[in-house]
């Protein structure tokens, strides 16, 4: 899954895809290095300024819709918390909502059920959306990744979302803190226990920088490892700036699996 | 086993297929890699089978000589450990490949596995091609059977200067039908060059007797610094096909 944010403000090199044409141009390439999925953001995770619903529909609907033109069978995703945005999305073709910000808006849920559309139902550690984790919490971690994540899923079937399209993402520092996104990659084993489909969104996060002591920039080696971690966990989509190393990543990580065949196997065969 | 219609034994003709894991598709991964070598390898198998012999007689080198179960297999877990193995014993490498292309040529009849080993001097290859065309009725010969493992700077043995011209020489025995000089291939000289088809290419030499047979090269080339030859022999008495044949 690309990331392709229609934003001049995120944090992971600011405003490269803020421009229509650009924006387009990422798809491009992105899918020529093996995405199967764009997920398209209007609105930072971060605080900042004000967004309002309206001029969230204008940066995602349109691009969504040329999008769907370039490419009729690319599985188009929009990340928002807002069932007019999400409303607006599925009617330019957008095919699964990614409800980073955990459920805040239930309506959301409807309008992925009304549009038979795919819906991504996530664990924010009840944060407001747009705002940073503060002294978060947990007595267990994971317990309460899994008890947010399931039943919002319990709530997408009821709200008659198809559950072949319910995915689960533990959100990697949303509500978090690097222990905690720590803790939930060496568990996530227990996610993709349930059966539903783990989403993993890591790349470039503060966990990553945290840990490895890297700025923003110095992030991918990091990203790459958890990615990797996840893959071997069985985590199934997997949020990416970096889509050609983490396509290698997976690739690597599924023929050690043995799920993936290696493009030339000549050493000691010969 | 069993002997030749009116009780002569008799060669009528001859396959050489190298021996390389790679001849076995499941282990290239996604690239197939060697598609011409595999189809050469089938294109002679295949002409064996359609001589219709008695028997088909599995040469292959492998650490020492000895008869294996014909219905013994290769098992190709052994270098690709995803790969599931039987649970019966494989044959060594060389015989596991022949009797995957007699399997893949859809060829049922009888076979004898027939290991010759490594190491084992020219005379006890010459010994055993002897005993082979002498018991085994009217029957035809898969030899696996590689050339030098030394042919470049990034081969298994690294690049020895004599290898190319070793190789060419068995090469020619080969086209010229030359069953004397292929029988004399020189055996420390095949040992330093890593040809481990030596001991197999003097068992075929001595097993098609004394005429000069009809050959074919169908491939011969060091793609990855080790020779593969593919060719295929036609025993010719009196210029008239397979003897023994209508």
């Amino acid at each position: 899954m690309a990331i392709v944010n229609r934003t001049p403000d995120s944090f992971y090199r600011p405003g490269i895809t803020w421009d229509e044409a650009a924006a387009l141009e990422r798809v491009h390439t992105v899918v020529a290095e093996g995405a199967d999925i764009v997920d398209i953001g209007g609105v930072p995770a971060k605080p900042g300024t004000e967004v309002t619903v309206d001029e969230e529909i204008r940066r995602t609907t349109p691009f969504v819709e040329a999008v769907r033109e370039a490419y009729p069978d690319l599985v188009i995703s929009v990340d928002t918390w807002r069932n007019e945005v999400g409303r607006a999305a599925c009617g330019a073709g957008a095919d699964l909502l990614n409800d980073t910000w955990s459920g805040w808006d239930p309506k959301l849920a409807e309008v992925a059920g009304e549009f038979g559309v795919g819906l991504v139902c996530s664990h924010a550690g009840g944060l407001q959306p747009r705002t940073r984790v503060f002294r978060a919490a947990y007595a267990d971690v994971m317990a309460d990744v899994l008890d947010r994540t399931l039943s919002l899923a319990q709530r997408a079937m009821q709200a008659g979302v198809d559950p072949s399209r319910i995915l689960i993402d533990p959100a990697h520092d949303f509500g978090k803190n690097t222990w905690h996104s720590l803790e939930i990659s060496r568990r996530l084993a227990a996610m993709t226990a349930t059966g539903w489909p783990v989403l993993v969104s890591v790349s470039n996060k503060d966990f990553v920088g945290e840990t490895l002591g890297a700025g923003v920039e110095d992030r991918l080696a990091g990203t790459l490892a958890v990615t990797s971690v996840a893959a071997w966990l069985g985590a199934r989509v997997f949020r990416a700036h970096h889509v050609e190393q983490t396509r290698q990543a997976l690739d690597m990580v599924a023929a050690i699996k043995g799920d993936f065949q290696p493009a030339r196997v000549l050493k000691g065969l010969v | 086993m069993r002997a030749a219609a009116g009780g002569s034994a008799v060669i009528i003709g001859a396959a050489l297929c190298p021996s390389p894991p790679l001849l076995a598709r499941e282990l290239t991964g996604r690239d197939p890699l060697v598609s011409g070598l595999r189809e050469a390898c089938a294109e002679v198998t295949a002409r064996l089978v359609d001589a219709d012999p008695d028997v088909i007689v599995v040469v292959g080198s492998a650490s020492e000589t000895s008869a294996w179960d014909s219905a013994s297999r290769v098992d190709l877990s052994a270098f690709a450990p995803a790969l599931e193995a039987d649970g019966t014993p494989g044959l060594p490498l060389s015989l596991g490949l022949g009797a995957l292309l007699l399997d893949q040529a859809g060829y049922a009849g009888p076979r004898v596995l027939q290991a010759v080993g490594e190491r084992e001097p020219t005379a006890r290859c010459a010994e055993l091609g002897d005993k082979l065309s002498a018991s085994v009725g009217r029957a035809a010969l898969l030899v696996l059977g590689d050339g030098s493992a030394r042919r470049s700077l990034t081969a298994p043995g690294h690049l020895d200067e004599r290898a190319a011209p070793f190789d060419a020489q068995v090469e020619r025995a080969i086209r010229d039908g030359d069953l004397a000089a292929l029988a004399a291939v020189n055996e420390a000289l095949a040992s330093d060059l890593m040809a481990t088809g030596r001991p197999a290419w003097q068992v075929l030499a001595v097993a098609m007797g004394t005429g000069q047979p009809a050959t074919q090269v169908l491939y011969a080339d060091a793609p990855f610094g080790v020779t593969y030859l593919v060719a295929h022999f036609e025993a010719v008495t009196n210029g008239a096909g397979w003897p023994g044949a209508t």
